[in-house]
């Protein structure tokens, strides 16, 4: 099976661009341009482009979307006046921020506090070239999509530590030893989570995943791992529970206290793309992506807009449950969330790989209906 | 890693004001901390020296800028003991009213920022919102909301506004109903007990050696509130009870905290009633023509020469919302006082961070210096 029954963007812009550009131009360019091989590239190119954007703009209004759901539940109103409802005062802020002067300080290494936040921003913006978002939405057919993406997002520690280390400064330094200390510690669970969903689905593939929740979704037989996932999503996001690294009250900033400007503004971005990126994991492994029960995308829905909606629905209601959870709990501490993390979530995570393969084994639970047939 | 100093302050989040608390680490361990203090020094004392009696209550609104009135009360008790001077039974009434609102406005605010420290976002605007009320209520009678310039030497400026008694039980029923919600986010937390449980520990003996006061004596299982045990103004009239908490650690200054809030809104209860039935002068009938010319009160002309006034001492202790504030005025006969002292409990209470902050972690810090309840405009001065 794998991504062999979808069918990705990339193909299809490239035909567009096969039958327009081939009408227009006469014969010698003609041949040349439509060239399959150039013509995909040019593609994919196109596609990453749209990608950005829409990662990017949607990175945006999921800042808005935080800051009117925190309002809301703080009592007030969130942002108001740039735009309707508030809608561009993120826009602003980014406004402000680039045309800030960015200043290092005199005793960083120059290489280090440059080189972290980009390579921070970048591996989180290249998941989105794997995420599929819909069945018509996907760059490309990867079998093991899912661990790809997982590693991608595991990157950041590294990064982290780079920036903190050469900004030179005590604090920096304490919030990249604990981010680091941090996102090692959750990666297991968090990993040993989805290894229940992949049990289940007996699948890497994320678009696999998601078309094997078709009939229903994970988060009811697999709800363990759903929480575990949640949690460790939770820590590699370093949202409220879980936010020491940038621990306002004692750290001052964390590790991007010596940040500025636009610089500042990267890791700001990054952590939301990072924040997006969860949400969607969460919708793609346990909440069924953009399948809906009762509908199967045609040939008549292609492009199915409507599962793209459908599924920003879900991502950012997912996303509305991490805010909630950071308007209500405060910060654990360092040691505490190290013992969760150890004591806590790997038993509970071995726990939801083996209810996951005890489920595979019985196949059907009266509550929830028969599982599919594994893939291949 | 090694050991090493690190400078909290005096620009830090944690500080709430400018103060800086160089803590010496190993990891994430507190080896060893040095508060230090004057950052904020403004020689209020000194000024005071150079002013009228009752310019000085200027300075004592910026004393403390979440407890103005219970500072300006300090030094009105002190300066009217000094000048011989006997406000009418309403004054008192009125300042401790407005004694016991401050504290609940100073608590609040401590809520606020307490729960802030902890990584808890929603209950800080929950308690700032709050607190709003309370400078409501403050602005209907004193005109501002923070300072408030409002306590005269014999009384205070001006009588409450018709219906404020009404408004004023009004805002006691809504936070009433709040104190509840606030035990809920916090002792209700599971994650919240985890922190401050056994955190920041100060044992009664400690306390005493180190002349800690107010609700972090109280939360050491000391029953000491000067209101009770050394009674001013009018507190001897009131029925309630001292909060006390026996764990000594942050929870337990939450809950004396808490309760204090509560005992207040019971205090207030009374208080509000007397003042209903009972009208009457709020400002003496003599005083010294020379108290001072802007505030003197139209009509009521001194009744002594400046050369006849008789000297005097005066000494005030008062139950502040953070602990216990001491006050010496000397009237050598001036115009001026001759000499003005106060004693600040935020400064011993700070003093004493190597007691309850050495052993703990670093992700500590916020938390129990958030359970002193810092206020730097009284420390430094």
């Amino acid at each position: 099976m794998g991504g062999a029954t979808l069918f990705s963007v990339s193909d299809t812009l490239a035909s567009v661009l096969l039958n327009g550009l081939g009408s227009i131009f006469p014969q010698p360019i003609h041949g040349w341009l439509t060239n399959p091989d150039l013509i995909l590239g040019l593609a994919v190119l196109i596609f990453g482009a749209i990608l950005l954007a829409a990662s990017m703009i949607n990175t945006i209004v999921l800042i808005w979307w935080e800051r009117k759901l925190l309002g809301r539940f703080m009592d007030r109103r969130g942002a108001m006046h740039v735009g309707y409802a508030g809608l561009l005062q993120n826009f602003a802020d980014g406004l402000k921020l680039f045309r800030k002067n960015t200043f290092r300080p005199r005793e960083s290494d120059s290489l280090g506090f440059y080189a972290g936040p980009v390579a921070y921003m970048v591996t989180s913006l290249i998941i989105f070239g794997i995420l599929p978002i819909s069945s018509g939405w996907n760059s490309g057919a990867l079998p093991l999509s899912l661990l790809l993406a997982l590693a991608i997002f595991s990157f950041a520690p590294l990064f982290i530590f780079v920036s903190a280390w050469s900004s030179n400064n005590k604090y920096s330094l304490m919030g990249g030893m604990r981010s680091a200390a941090q996102m090692i510690a959750y990666e297991v669970p968090l990993l040993l989570a989805v290894v229940a969903v992949v049990v289940v689905s007996g699948s890497f593939d994320l678009a696999t995943i998601v078309q094997e929740q078709q009939n229903y979704w994970f988060w009811g037989p697999l709800f363990l791992a759903l929480v575990v996932f949640v949690a460790g999503m939770l820590a590699e996001m370093e949202r409220i529970p879980f936010d020491l690294p940038e621990a306002e009250a004692e750290l001052v900033e964390g590790w991007n206290t010596e940040y500025g400007g636009m610089l500042f503004a990267f890791f700001m971005l990054a952590d939301y793309l990072r924040a997006l990126v969860g949400s969607i994991l969460v919708v793609l492994l346990f909440l069924g992506g953009w399948t809906m029960p009762g509908w199967v995308p045609s040939a008549a829905t292609s492009f199915p807009l409507a599962g793209i909606v459908w599924f920003m629905v879900k991502t950012y209601a997912v996303f509305g449950l991490f805010v909630w959870i950071r308007a209500s709990l405060p910060r654990v501490r360092t040691d505490q969330l190290l013992r969760i993390g150890w004591n806590r979530m790997i038993p509970l995570s071995l726990a939801s790989v083996f209810l996951a393969a005890a489920l595979v084994l019985v196949r059907c639970l009266p509550v929830f209906g028969c599982l599919p047939s594994p893939g291949v | 890693m090694s050991e090493m100093w690190l400078n909290m302050g005096p620009q830090h989040p944690m500080t709430h004001g400018l103060w800086n608390l160089r803590v010496k680490i190993d990891g994430e361990m507190i080896l060893d901390c040095d508060p230090e203090m004057g950052y904020l020094h403004r020689g209020i004392e000194k000024i005071s020296e150079d002013r009228h009696y009752n310019e000085v209550i200027t300075l004592m609104d910026r004393c403390c800028y979440v407890a103005g009135l219970a500072w300006e009360h300090l030094y009105i008790l002190a300066a009217e003991q000094a000048l011989h001077v006997t406000p009418p039974e309403r004054a008192d009434y009125i300042r401790a009213m407005c004694d016991e609102f401050q504290r609940i406005a100073s608590h609040l605010m401590w809520y606020a920022a307490f729960v802030q420290d902890l990584g808890l976002m929603s209950p800080f605007l929950y308690g700032m919102r709050d607190r709003d009320l309370v400078l409501d209520l403050f602005q209907s009678f004193t005109g501002a909301r923070m300072t408030y310039e409002y306590q005269r030497v014999g009384g205070v400026r001006s009588d409450l506004p018709a219906g404020f008694t009404d408004r004023a039980r009004k805002v006691l029923d809504w936070l009433d109903e709040r104190y509840v919600e606030y035990d809920r986010l916090c002792l209700g937390s599971t994650i919240f007990r985890e922190r401050c449980d056994d955190l920041g520990k100060l044992t009664a003996r400690d306390c005493i050696a180190t002349g800690v006061t107010g609700p972090m004596l109280r939360s050491a299982g000391l029953k000491r509130d000067l209101r009770k045990d050394r009674p001013y103004s009018i507190y001897k009239q009131l029925d309630f009870d001292v909060a006390v908490a026996d764990a000594a650690d942050v929870t337990a200054r939450y809950l004396v905290r808490m309760e204090e809030m509560r005992q207040s809104s019971r205090m207030l209860r009374q208080i509000l009633d007397w003042l209903d039935h009972h009208p009457g002068p709020v400002l003496a009938d003599r005083l010294p023509r020379w108290l001072g010319a802007p505030y003197a009160p139209q009509g009521r002309e001194g009744y002594l020469l400046k050369r006849n006034y008789p000297k005097g001492l005066g000494f005030s202790s008062v139950e502040e919302p953070h602990g216990e504030a001491q006050a010496y005025v000397v009237n050598e006969g001036g115009e001026h006082p001759y000499r003005v002292k106060f004693r600040s409990p935020v400064f011993a209470n700070i003093s004493a961070a190597r007691h309850y902050l050495v052993g703990y972690h670093v992700a500590d810090i916020p938390p129990i210096m958030g359970s002193v309840d810092v206020c730097v405009g009284e420390v430094d001065r």
